[in-house]
């Protein structure tokens, strides 16, 4: 026997026995996941608000509905999902092997996002941006006073680069301190092991909400990073891109023309508004361009809700929710001074 | 002037030492000057080790709670176990749907059944139940930790598995009730004792084919809903990837370890540098490389999960550190019973599985059961590659909004687990290694 | 031919050996290996081949390239210069390459120090100290390291006192410090004639090993002993110093000071350098206070008995009787310990240290996105110092077969 048929041998056992090997065909992603009867959807390893498991073994957050209502899309159920989380160094590479149909988590879309690594950004559903947290007992009010300060920071992110090009542009000589493991990151910030702690806005906010004593710590005004976050799909699969990059727009839309969860059917039976009725398949056949059912829109409000109860769910003030106030913030909807735009339903 | 001594001399009391408590104390603790500040130290050590951690873990913690701030509510300094005891499922079963949990449970409860014959006296054959275990039990639980469609290959696997499962058992009873083995009483309730051994083995094959049959047949009706390995997680993961990585560690282990010690200089070189590559680089990197390059390897279209390229570096890494094990077990093996396979007339082959594997196997079990203990303190590892196995769970706790930011209490449960788990088997293989070379010595 | 009782040449009876071309064992053996060769050649190309449609397929960089390229995020720890946006992929890799090997020197250095303590402990006639050693060790052997690392980090070097409040070590000399964001000492700033008393060191070196040698021969010839510990000691320090005094002092001291946030000036070591070189240091020492144990239990009572009996005094009974031969039980596990010291500090990756896996295989990979080139550098890495650990395994083992017979 040789040792490397061995490797085959197991490789091809191994991946038998758990029927995890596919071969894909010039199927379209659509047509696969259709056959399969369920969306493969990527997240991370737990991150508040975005995507958390609870005690029951359930995946819950913001980006956790997206993917929810991609299948709902397809499928008309939320349920026809299974959620798969990967650390973020192969994060993309998983998505680009085609283990997963698409990506849902908390990726900043860059240009060498979007050109270098075989993928697409679809359509932003958070815009958050990096900060500093500091103690309030240290008197810092501003991210220009931390002039060679240590600073905690999470390591395999962009969030280091942004980092030390800020240092650097400001010729700041801030110190960083990195870690794999943002409990041992928030740890050492609070015995005082770093000066600050930088992180996306949502992030600290999701911290400070942790710590024993929110009220002793502030999140500096300054943003040093523009970190829009949207779900990426492969290149090369126009239909599917235009699926999970309109579930997200109907989402939008869905809140823009107060379309919700509790109020959806009473809208598809009653409402008189055009781009509603355009929107739940009422009344023309938007739905044919992107190969779905006439109800696709429908049932992404009816089994995850709008964009705006998704937010006040996880990212607000809900019960499972970070506590970052939307209004006023960019991810307040385009008619309320925020950056939320959906194109229309026509 | 005689120097006998006529009278009997009184005998003395045992010594102070051996036979009250005071004497042990002095003899073993406070013998001398540096003895006694040894042991205040020690006292000292322990005292305060365990007073924090009683007052923490036990005396100030919270046992019954809704969510961390509560916890804060109730006791401010103590542990919060509140929240890992909720998470109790999720540190066990991962994110298998709850009402399937049985199946996790069955599949441990068979191995049970499965490998409790090795430990009995009366029962013969053990090594191949032994086997069988490694063989064809991974199939079954495979099935049952997996579930869905059954392919034609796995339904003739697990009917293998399930007739293997049951004539196990029945052997075992028998051999416990009345020291026979199971072909034995097959063959002397069947009145045919007497028949030719042709003619018994035969009926033996004939009895076990319409078993096979009859399995057959009824398994086919028998599916459980499937459950994707991304719903995989917790101690359950933990142990399914070792225990797949030391079973089939050993089939690839040896085969190493016959290269590395072959005659022919391309298998040997072959051999060596495989072994050698990965047991000079630490797992992570291994772990890496394959969930980084392994989907590259692959041709176009060809998928692999990440479950499974994990687990086959884990496989790859651990055949390799298992090799140098049976490598050991076969330098054990005197050079006369190499010659005397030999002379027999036995091939390469014949004597390396009738000779000299057998009783190398047994000199390695007890590194077999330390490489295990080895396995499953290294697969914390793939917690670093996104995988929810204990330590991974363990970790998502904090993030979970209710218990934000808990992190001690878990990795503390799970090093407490990992202790018991990882301590009950060392011992046992201590034993087996007492046992073993007591066995040796008649 | 053989020559029978009654002298007559008798025909031995040869076996016919007839050439089968199937059944001849060389024939057999070359054909199993052209085999084995094709099948691994045949693999690898397959596997090299697909990688590089792959890799074409989807767009992704190679080639080594990246090395040269600079590289934008900082690090906080290091040992030779470098600046982000200025240093290189190439700088990123050495640095992490570097700070491996010093975490890895010194947790072997400490750990075969407190291993055979440890073992000797383990041993104790104290029942409570062989029992509290015993504890230590079993406690340590049977949690993941990836566990302990973490508890080393989060429950004791987070807890130091601030910067603010740090303990300084030198007791009021204000030269060392210790705080949760790590340990500041002075550091000698040489100046120009400091060569003299580097010099002056190697040539003290040498001279110990002259003067042993000089030691040992007169002793086999002449039976008078040498008190060659006390004059090599004394040699190794006082002929440097005395070089050092007579080029004048030349030996600045860079003293840390607290400045703003943070010491500047001296030498720093990290917090999470400390809790991992801890960490490491505990682990394999538990593992080698085994080793050790049993090395030392490997050598029979006769052998002291004996030692006693022809009149060497205890110490020199251990030292020149158990010791050699408890040595030959403990090296081989001792130094593959120490390889997985090297493997093991790879787990620096839960607290951040910046090691060669954290700094290239994990941020510069993100970074970069050069997977196959990184992963492969990084295996090379540890192959080669793993394999050089082996290599000195290797030649102990060689030299004490050889003395054995």
């Amino acid at each position: 026997m040789k040792p490397n048929s061995f490797v085959l041998s197991v490789a091809a056992v191994v991946a038998m026995s758990f029927a995890g090997a596919t071969v894909a065909t010039a199927k379209t992603t659509l047509e696969i996941v259709k056959e399969r009867g369920h969306l493969r959807c990527q997240v991370g390893p737990a991150s508040p608000g975005f995507y958390n498991l609870d005690a029951k073994g359930n995946w819950y957050g913001s980006d956790v509905s997206i993917c929810q209502a991609v299948a709902a899309a397809i499928f008309g159920s939320k349920t026809k999902l299974e959620i798969q989380s990967v650390s973020s160094q192969v994060r993309f590479t998983a998505l680009a092997n085609g283990e997963s149909d698409m990506l849902s988590r908390t990726a900043t879309w860059t240009l060498l996002r979007d050109t270098q690594l075989g993928l697409d950004f679809t359509a932003v559903n958070f815009y958050d941006g990096q900060g500093f947290m500091v103690p309030k007992d240290s008197g810092i009010t501003s991210a220009m006073q931390l002039k060679g300060a240590t600073v905690c920071v999470l390591t395999g992110t962009t969030t280091e680069l942004n980092l030390a090009d800020f240092s650097r542009v400001n010729n700041m000589n801030i110190k960083p301190v990195t870690f794999e493991d943002s409990n041992v990151r928030n740890d050492t910030y609070l015995q005082g092991g770093c000066d600050a702690l930088t992180n996306d806005k949502s992030g600290l906010a999701s911290n400070k909400a942790a710590f024993p004593n929110p009220g002793d710590h502030i999140v500096l005004p300054e943003t040093i990073s523009k970190e829009p976050l949207a779900p990426a799909v492969r290149q090369g699969d126009a239909q599917w891109f235009d699926i999970v990059k309109w579930t997200v727009y109907t989402l939008i839309n869905a809140e823009e023309l107060g379309v919700n969860k509790a109020n959806v059917d009473k809208m598809r039976s009653t409402s008189t508004n055009a781009s509603v009725r355009r929107m739940l398949g009422v009344e023309g056949n938007l739905n044919e361009g992107l190969g779905l059912s006439k109800d696709w829109a429908y049932n992404i409000i009816k089994e995850v809700g709008n964009y705006g109860e998704i937010y006040e769910a996880y990212m607000g003030g809900g019960k499972l929710g970070i506590g970052i106030s939307r209004a006023g913030s960019a991810n307040d909807l385009w008619t309320k001074g925020g950056l939320m735009y959906a194109p229309p339903f026509r | 002037m005689s120097m006998v001594k006529h009278e009997k001399t009184a005998p003395r009391d045992a010594p102070l030492s051996e036979t009250t408590f005071i004497g042990w104390l002095q003899k073993n603790l406070f013998s001398s000057w540096i003895n006694t500040i040894l042991t205040i130290i020690s006292i000292y050590i322990i005292y305060s080790v365990s007073k924090s951690l009683l007052i923490w873990g036990v005396l100030d913690a919270v046992w019954v709670a809704e969510n961390r701030r509560e916890c804060f509510a109730i006791s401010k300094h103590g542990a919060c176990w509140a929240g890992v005891l909720i998470w109790f499922d999720n540190i066990f079963y991962g994110r298998f749907p709850r009402d399937q949990i049985w199946r996790v449970n069955l599949g441990g409860l068979l191995l049970v059944l499965w490998m409790a014959p090795l430990w009995l006296p009366r029962v013969k054959d053990k090594i191949f139940i032994g086997l069988s275990t490694v063989f064809l039990y991974p199939f079954l639980a495979g099935y049952l930790f997996a579930g869905g469609d059954k392919g034609i290959f796995m339904q003739v696997m697990t009917t293998g598995a399930i007739v293997c499962l049951i004539g196990n058992t029945v052997h075992s009873i028998l051999g416990m009730t009345s020291g026979r083995s199971l072909p034995e009483y097959l063959i002397a309730v069947l009145g045919k004792e007497k028949a030719s051994d042709g003619n018994q083995r035969n009926t033996l094959l004939a009895i076990l084919a319409v078993a096979y049959v009859v399995v057959y047949a009824l398994q086919m009706g028998w599916t459980v809903m499937a459950v994707p390995w991304s719903k995989w997680g917790g101690m359950h993961l933990t142990l399914v990837i070792s225990g797949i990585g030391i079973t089939s560690a050993l089939p690839g282990g040896i085969i190493l370890a016959l290269g590395r010690r072959s005659r022919l200089p391309v298998i040997r070189v072959l051999s060596v540098s495989f072994i050698e590559i990965f047991r000079s680089v630490p797992l992570i990197t291994v772990l890496f490389m394959a969930t980084t390059m392994f989907p590259l390897f692959m041709p176009e279209g060809f998928v692999l999960n990440k479950l499974v390229q994990v687990i086959i570096a884990v496989c790859l890494f651990s055949a390799c550190y298992m090799a140098e094990t049976v490598r050991a077990g076969l330098q054990a093996i005197p050079k006369g019973q190499y010659e005397a396979a030999h002379t027999i007339g036995l091939g390469y082959w014949g004597m390396m599985a009738f000779v000299v594997m057998p009783q190398a196997l047994k000199h390695m079990i007890p590194n077999i059961v330390g490489s295990f203990i080895g396995l499953l303190k290294d697969t914390t590892l793939v917690s670093i590659i996104g995988l929810f196995d204990l330590l991974g769970m363990l970790r998502a706790i904090s993030q979970d909004i209710p218990w934000r930011g808990l992190h001690h209490e878990p990795l503390i449960f799970g090093a407490a687990l990992f202790f018991v788990i990882c301590f009950a088997m060392s011992k046992y293989s201590r034993h087996l290694e007492v046992k073993l070379s007591a066995g040796e010595k008649h | 031919m053989a020559i029978d009782g009654a002298g007559k040449t008798v025909a031995t009876l040869k076996p016919k050996e007839k050439f089968d071309f199937f059944h001849d064992e060389r024939v057999r053996s070359v054909a199993y290996q052209i085999l084995t060769a094709c099948v691994v050649g045949w693999l690898a190309w397959y596997l090299i081949s697909n990688t590089a449609h792959n890799l074409q397929v989807r767009g992704m960089n190679t080639g080594f390239g990246f090395l040269s390229a600079t590289a934008g995020f900082d690090t906080d720890f290091k040992l030779i210069e470098y600046k982000p946006g200025v240093g290189t992929y190439g700088r990123i890799f050495l640095i992490g390459c570097l700070n491996t090997l010093l975490v890895s020197f010194f947790a072997i250095i400490f750990s075969t120090v407190l291993g055979f303590a440890v073992g000797v402990l383990r041993l104790s006639s104290n029942w409570l100290v062989a029992r509290l050693a015993l504890a230590y060790v079993e406690i340590v052997r049977n949690t993941p390291l990836l566990l302990q690392i973490i508890f080393w980090y989060v429950g004791v070097f987070a807890l130091l006192p601030r910067v603010k409040n740090s303990l300084d070590l030198s007791a009021g000399a204000e030269v060392a410090f210790l705080n949760n964001r790590g340990l500041y000492t002075a550091w000698p700033v040489p100046d120009d004639l400091f060569w003299m008393t580097i010099v002056a060191f190697l040539a003290a070196v040498v001279g110990v090993f002259v003067l042993r040698r000089w030691a040992h021969k007169r002793q086999d010839e002449t039976g008078k002993q040498f008190p060659i510990w006390s004059a090599s000691i004394a040699l190794l320090i006082v002929l440097p110093y005395l070089v050092y005094l007579a080029s004048g002092s030349t030996l600045n001291w860079d003293v840390p000071t607290l400045q703003g946030f943070n010491f500047a000036g001296g030498a720093a070591l990290p917090p999470a350098f400390l809790a991992l070189l801890v960490a490491l240091v505990s682990y394999h020492a538990a593992h080698l206070a085994e080793a050790v144990r049993a090395g030392i239990l490997s050598v029979e009572k006769g052998q002291t008995e004996a030692a006693l009996a022809i009149g060497l005094r205890p110490k020199k009974a251990i030292s020149l009787i158990i010791i050699p031969q408890a040595m030959r039980a403990i090296v081989p596990p001792m130094i593959s310990l120490w390889m997985n010291v090297v493997k093991n500090s790879s787990l620096a990756i839960a607290i951040g240290y910046s090691d060669v896996v954290a700094l290239f295989m994990q941020t510069a990979l993100n970074q970069a996105g050069y997977a196959v080139e990184m992963v492969g550098m990084t295996m090379a890495f540890y192959m080669f110092i793993s394999l050089s650990i082996s290599g000195v395994l290797n030649i102990y083992n060689k030299r004490v077969q050889l003395e054995e017979r």
